[in-house]
């Protein structure tokens, strides 16, 4: 009996044993033997007479008359009815005799009344569980919601962001075409002013038959044949002046894709890769836009310090520069063979180290398929032609542009040409970080690499924010310069490093996606991604490229250019390039092609390839060139 | 610095004396066709004295028009080339005339004195010009001693 279970669940209330006593003491009424009573046991009572019972016994112990009601009360006090059938098949006390039984009601035991409790309801029990379980749920339900929340204020900062620059860009536009509204109003006046004059003329000159043709603007300015007025001249000026190669344009147009893969299926996060390159193949000259009076260029120098010495050697090369999500647009060339992106960190080293073969056999050049085209901008005559002299015989293609302005207008031209540019900070014209600013409209992901002494904490800033990735010290050295090649240009190597710390492989705009939407190719990733590629918002996060701890999955599409689709692709640059990719200064003095076959370069390679497949990051590779230079004195 | 580093060799490269960083400016005689044929380094030398020289000119006007901001560029603009080609003195006078014309100490911690400013870049215009002269006759020396 739950007699025990009942006293602990139901500790409650003395007064449910008030009906108990009324009970008891009804039952020591001597006078109601004859309608109520103990039982023979005294373990149980009788109704002997219902009807009796009911209207004269119960009003007065119970006040009611209901017997049924009476019933029950016993029965939620775990009394219960006797049945008759059980022993004798017939009761003791009569056919209409009721028998109750409690077995802690007894005629003998009065103090055992108290243990007779009223049954805990089961329903109410179970209504209980419901509200802990419930209200459990409704935590986690809770905490479910909040962590939604904050993923959504997450959401929302980052597109705060980005909106924030798009309305910076907004606003540039705007600011440029109302400019350009003033000119076109001005254009106009001119045209009006020139054609009235001319129509004047003519009608008073000679009076032929097809002067209604020259009421039309269009007809006159193409017309070849006729010195234009100066007006026209004029109203051309004004009109070149503005309508150049207009850069918040580009701004806007790869801001508006840009939002449309964050809003769009993940896969698509990669493409903004795409963007540099089309639609500016056909602007070879037209970069009139005066980069002076644009506000977002003037940049130098400002700048908040970071925590690092940047003259301290172990920061150089290790300068929490990268924007780390920048490498999902640097997907593997495409679908085809070869490792696939989710092999992991796991799989790299056995992924790299047999695409080259064996070092130094068939070819003197450390790059592989094709070699890199290096654009190098230097004002200092003396600078340039060194460097260049450097990279020319280290195998590169190199070009050279004297200031930002050239170097901008060369990227303009071709913004997939170049495989890496070195950049002079301070120059004439147009300084380097403006025109990386520049450049990284046209092409976002072209390894800019800052040449400069000027490198304190806020210059370095500064250089990585307006979308440099690396800087190189001046006076710079041969080791240091084919140091940050071979770091920011793995993949051109012909025997890739299997680090997979390696940075990234920066190749030509044209890489394209990865074959499936892999674990980093997801909307939120595109978020920091797309404001990356945009340029000057970008902040480069302190994600340090050299640490192995962060060479997860971000790493691993690095890894994949390596693989056999991106050397492919590198063939078809070549092949589209068709030109002569080891385009020279027209300095002249270098003679590239000496180098390929023989020449000194069989002792450089020897030298230098060896070590490189399985070495470490390119920090340390760099020491081995250490006797470099020295070669021809030792 | 020191020569010590790179016995044999080429012995006429000893006669640079500690003007000329041998490391640095060895780097460039290394992209030379040959020891017999130094046509890429000469002329990137002698092209250096050129710049040198007009640069001078500029700084010597500059002076005199007490642009401070002008000799700072032409400190700068100086400091690479002769950084480059491992004039190390010479780039180090040439530093300091861009701290100096930038209104900054030599640690770079900035000077409101322009008299003092000026000053300085007008002593160290006279040491940065003597340094080069002294690299000069030594390169010059080496070139004349390396021709065939």
């Amino acid at each position: 009996m739950p007699e025990g279970d009942m006293a602990v669940a139901q500790g409650s209330s003395n007064n449910s044993s008030d009906f108990v006593r009324k009970l008891y003491k009804m039952l020591e009424d001597p006078n109601y033997s004859e309608v109520v009573r103990w039982g023979d046991g005294g373990d149980s009572f009788v109704v002997l007479e219902n009807e009796k019972f009911t209207k004269t016994i119960l009003p007065k112990h119970f006040k009611h008359s209901n017997f049924a009601s009476f019933v029950r009360q016993l029965n939620k006090y775990d009394f219960h009815k006797v049945r008759q059938s059980e022993e004798n098949g017939q009761s003791p006390y009569g056919k209409e005799a009721w028998e109750f039984k409690h077995p802690a009601f007894r005629a003998d035991a009065k103090n055992n009344l108290d243990n007779i409790r009223r049954k805990a309801p089961a329903p109410r029990k179970n209504q209980a569980n419901d509200d802990q379980f419930s209200s459990n749920t409704q935590i986690a339900a809770l905490s479910e919601t909040l962590a939604a929340t904050q993923q959504q204020v997450q959401a929302l900062q980052d597109s705060y962001f980005e909106m924030a620059h798009a309305n910076k860009v907004f606003v540039d536009e705007i600011m440029h075409l109302q400019k350009m509204i003033k000119a076109q109003n001005s254009v106009n006046n001119e045209l009006v002013n020139h054609l009235g004059k001319l129509d004047h003329e003519r009608r008073h000159a000679r009076a032929s038959s097809n002067h209604s043709h020259q009421y039309n603007g269009n007809n006159i300015m193409s017309d070849g044949t006729e010195e234009p007025p100066a007006e026209l001249r004029r109203a051309r000026d004004v009109l070149n002046s503005v309508s150049g190669d207009h850069i918040p344009e580009k701004d806007l147009r790869q801001m508006s894709i840009q939002f449309q893969q964050i809003g769009a299926s993940p896969d698509s996060a990669s493409s903004s890769s795409m963007m540099g390159p089309p639609g500016s193949a056909g602007m070879q000259n037209n970069y009139m836009h005066d980069p002076m009076n644009d506000l977002r260029h003037m940049v130098y120098p400002v700048g908040q310090t970071i925590g690092i010495d940047p003259f301290a050697a172990e920061h150089m090369g290790n300068i929490p520069y990268n924007r780390p999500l920048s490498q999902n647009a640097m997907g593997p060339g495409g679908p085809g063979p070869g490792p696939v992106p989710e092999a992991g960190p796991a799989a790299m080293p056995t992924a790299s180290p047999p695409v080259g073969g064996a070092p130094g056999a068939q070819s003197t050049s450390p790059w592989g398929q094709k070699k890199p085209r290096v654009l190098l901008v230097e004002d200092d005559k003396i600078c340039s032609r060194i460097g260049s002299k450097f990279l020319a015989q280290y195998d590169c293609g190199v070009e050279v542009a004297r200031d930002g302005l050239e170097a901008v207008n060369k990227v303009n031209s071709n913004p997939s040409w170049f495989d890496l540019i070195f950049m002079d900070i301070v120059m004439p014209h147009l300084d380097g970080v403006s025109a990386t600013a520049m450049i990284r409209e046209v092409s976002p992901r072209v390894p800019i690499i800052a040449m400069t002494s000027n490198i304190n904490q806020q210059d370095l800033e500064m250089y990585f924010h307006w979308g440099m990735r690396d800087v190189l010290a001046k006076p710079f050295t041969k080791e240091g310069m084919i140091g940050k090649l071979k770091k920011h240009l793995p993949s051109f190597l012909r025997n890739p490093p299997s680090d997979s710390v390696m940075e990234q492989m920066y190749s030509n705009g044209g890489a394209g996606q990865p074959p499936t939407p892999g674990p980093y190719a997801n909307p939120n990733l595109s978020l920091p991604m797309s404001a990356a590629s945009s340029g000057p918002i970008a902040k480069f996060e302190t994600t340090p490229v050299q640490s192995p701890a962060t060479s997860t999955s971000w790493h691993s599409p690095a890894q994949l250019p390596h693989a056999s689709p991106n050397m492919a692709q590198d063939q078809g640059y070549l092949t589209a390039g068709s030109g002569n990719p080891m385009a020279m200064t027209p300095g002249g003095t270098q003679r590239p092609q000496q180098f390929v076959g023989g020449g000194m370069m069989p002792a450089m390679s020897g030298q230098q390839m060896g070590p490189i497949p399985d070495d470490g990051p390119p920090e340390k590779r760099q020491r081995l060139y250490g006797p470099g230079p020295q070669g021809p004195y030792a | 610095m020191s020569s010590d580093n790179h016995d044999g060799g080429d012995p006429s490269l000893e006669a640079l004396g500690d003007a000329i960083d041998i490391v640095t400016f060895g780097q460039i005689l290394e992209m030379d066709d040959s020891e017999d044929d130094r046509e890429f380094s000469q002329s990137i030398v002698f092209g250096f004295f050129e710049q040198a020289e007009e640069t001078f000119d500029k700084m010597d006007e500059a002076l005199e028009a007490k642009d401070l901001e002008e000799l700072s560029k032409l400190g700068h603009f100086l400091k690479g080339s002769s950084a480059t080609l491992g004039l190390t003195k010479v780039k180090d006078s040439c530093e300091k005339i861009q701290r100096y014309g930038k209104m900054e100490n030599e640690d770079g911690t900035p000077e409101k004195d322009e008299e003092l400013c000026l000053s300085r870049v007008t002593d160290t215009l006279a040491s940065l010009k003597t340094e080069y002269t002294e690299a000069e006759t030594a390169l010059k020396k080496f070139f004349n001693a390396s021709e065939p």
